[in-house]
């Protein structure tokens, strides 16, 4: 068979042959170079492969190469290409002139051999021998990369964590770590990282998948660092499997999805027990108003005296209602204070006018002590006014003579402003032994009379906590038989 | 200053409570007992001068009946109060907004609810136009 050398070594040579004009323009592209570059001989004939295979940072290497070619006649070079989709390959180029009969210029016949894995295996080479056992020393699986794309290092680690045996991942691409879905970008994306070099965080911005070599995926963080040696740029990458810690966001996320739901079903059993509850009341407070307005006719004595007990009975309930449903919310996280700018002389004088009635219908003298000052504080307006009606009512409801005194001070207290808001009452004062337990639900305090006083038992544990949720607290200073003076404390600014 | 009201409330006996005040002062009384009730009774003649409204109610709550009162042209100027045992803080607001002209809490005080709801038949609507959709 006769044998065609010149086809032969043009088709078939594994190094790639091309042809240019002095100018740089390609007149002959070879089967070898269209598989080394992925460009097919009618993309790329009567074009500069500037504008194709050279990468934009290396144009000039291209142009000093050529220069040099046809001034001295041969150029040589190792250097990066793009191929056409977009991965790179290490190249070693060979130039040459040839000229015509009168010496000029005439064509470039370039060979270019893919000197890829071999470039690899240098690199790796040079890896091992300066850092593999810094390397396999590393809790993280450790990938080092080329600028072709390929890894020239895998530690130990990383070839456990996707399941390739010892040194094969070495020479492969390192998009076969990627998830197909992932790959396309990626090599655009490396080749941009080699422009750019920088030092990045683990798991920075994406969420990022790794792929074994048995097809399944798993979440990894990674983190991006350049490595410079005189055989050029590596990338180093620590990867570490967050497999485990994905769970553990997974599982906190549903028990939060699971806490909010339930936190939303006690928001509705809340509204609904409230609901719920006051609607029989509103029949009973209001039939019982209807007959004590005697509209449907004359009382007798004693019918007036029991339909008041029911009257006064479905007050304290609802009041007890109240209360339950206020202390509810606050244990539920669910109080919402509304923080304004709060005049404290204005609140008290406030709270002041409203239960002096009671006060003077019982004989007692009630006493203000103002601050000359304004005195302002960023609070709940609601709030405050219901813990100062709380403890002022108290203070009534159990001095039978003498006087309650309401007092607005400022106080400091270690590094602490304060602004206290006393109400010192001369009844009977309280025990060592009740004070212990006064600001518990339902604490009623040993009576001297031999009758506990009305309330709910709940106004001086709700008040407590509203306090501490405005940052603040009550206390209570008493000796038995000496009247008492409780304080809300709240810190100002 | 008698006058025809409107009451729409599933519970006996808050119905009987609201409806006695109300003809105890003088007014005439025509019951629903869910929203879609309600509606039908709003739309016979003559109509009513006010609508006192529960919230919660089976058929049609009271926000779906407002919506469909204050929908209809020939019922958009009826002032529609609710009178409900919502009455936890925020309740009022949601209530308001929702377009009623009105809002009592329950318990009723009952010395004071007819003069309440009378204070209400004078004032009128609260803003003409459309309620404000939920």
């Amino acid at each position: 068979m006769a044998m065609d050398v010149c086809s032969l070594l043009l088709d078939e040579a594994p190094d790639a042959f091309v042809v240019q004009s002095p100018e740089g323009i390609v007149l002959h592209w070879s089967r070898s170079a269209e598989s080394i570059f992925g460009y097919r001989a009618d993309e790329i004939v009567g074009r500069d492969l500037l504008d194709l295979v050279v990468p934009p940072g290396r144009a000039e290497e291209e142009r000093g190469m050529r220069r040099e070619a046809l001034e001295n006649g041969f150029a040589a070079v190792e250097t990066l290409r793009r191929c056409k989709d977009g991965s790179l390959v290490f190249v070693s180029i060979s130039a040459k002139t040839v000229r015509d009969v009168e010496g000029r210029p005439q064509y470039l016949i370039i060979g270019k051999q893919d000197v890829t894995q071999l470039k690899v295996m240098r690199d790796a080479k040079l890896v091992e021998a300066r850092y593999g056992k810094l390397l396999e020393s590393m809790p993280d699986g450790i990938v080092l990369v080329n600028a072709s794309g390929c890894i020239v290092f895998a530690n130990t680690q990383a070839e456990a964590m996707f399941g390739y045996e010892a040194g094969r991942l070495r020479g492969l691409p390192v998009e076969v770590l990627l998830p197909e879905r992932l790959r396309g970008g990626h090599v655009a994306h490396r080749s941009g990282y080699f422009g750019q070099l920088r030092t990045r965080a683990m798991g920075m911005g994406l969420e990022l998948f790794g792929l074994r070599q048995d097809g399944s995926e798993f979440p990894v963080e990674i983190g991006l660092s350049p490595l410079e040696t005189e055989e050029g740029t590596l990338v180093t990458s620590a990867i570490r499997d967050i497999t485990e810690r994905k769970l553990i966001e997974r599982a906190l996320h549903e028990k939060n999805v699971e806490l909010a739901q339930a936190n939303a079903a006690k928001d509705r059993f809340l509204a609904s027990m409230s609901h719920e509850l006051r609607t029989p009341l509103n029949a009973i407070i209001g039939f019982t108003g209807t007959l004590l307005m005697k509209l449907p006719g004359p009382l007798n004595e004693v019918q007036e005296k029991q339909l008041r007990r029911v009257q006064s009975s479905g007050q304290h309930l609802l009041e007890l209602i109240n209360d339950l449903l206020d202390i509810a919310k606050i244990e539920a996280g669910k109080i919402e204070l509304v923080v304004e700018p709060v005049d404290c002389r204005a609140l008290v004088e406030d709270v002041v006018a409203t239960l002096r009635p009671a006060a003077e219908g019982k004989g007692l003298a009630f006493a203000v002590e103002m601050l000359d000052e304004d005195l302002r504080l960023s609070t709940d307006r609601r709030a405050f006014s219901q813990i100062l009606i709380n403890l002022v009512q108290n203070a009534i409801k159990f001095t039978e003579q003498g006087s309650v005194t309401v007092r607005l001070a400022r106080r400091i207290e270690g590094e602490l402003a304060l602004v206290e808001v006393s109400v010192h009452d001369t009844g009977p004062g309280i025990g060592e032994e009740d004070r212990q337990r006064l600001f518990a639900p339902f604490a009623r305090i040993t009576p001297r009379s031999g009758k506990f006083a009305e309330g709910t038992g709940l106004g001086l544990h709700l008040s407590q906590k509203l306090a501490a949720q405005m940052g603040g607290r009550i206390t209570v200073d008493s000796a038995s038989g000496d009247g008492s003076t409780f304080a809300l404390l709240l810190p100002e600014g | 200053m008698a006058a025809r009201i409107l009451l729409v409330e599933d519970n006996p006996a808050n119905l009987e409570l609201v409806s006695y005040l109300l003809e105890a002062a003088g007014h005439t009384v025509l019951i629903a007992e869910d929203g879609l009730q309600g509606l039908e009774l709003a739309r016979r003649e003559p109509p009513p001068e006010l609508v006192i409204s529960d919230l919660r109610m089976p058929v049609m709550d009271g926000f779906e009946m407002l919506r469909h009162i204050r929908a209809d042209a020939a019922l958009n100027d009826i002032p529609v109060i609710a009178v409900t045992a919502f009455s936890m803080s925020g309740d009022q607001t949601r209530v308001m907004l929702a377009g009623f002209d009105g809002y009592i809490s329950k318990p009723i005080v009952p010395e004071t609810f007819v003069s309440e709801v009378e204070a209400y038949l004078k004032a009128g609507r609260r803003m003409a136009g459309p309620a404000a959709g939920e």
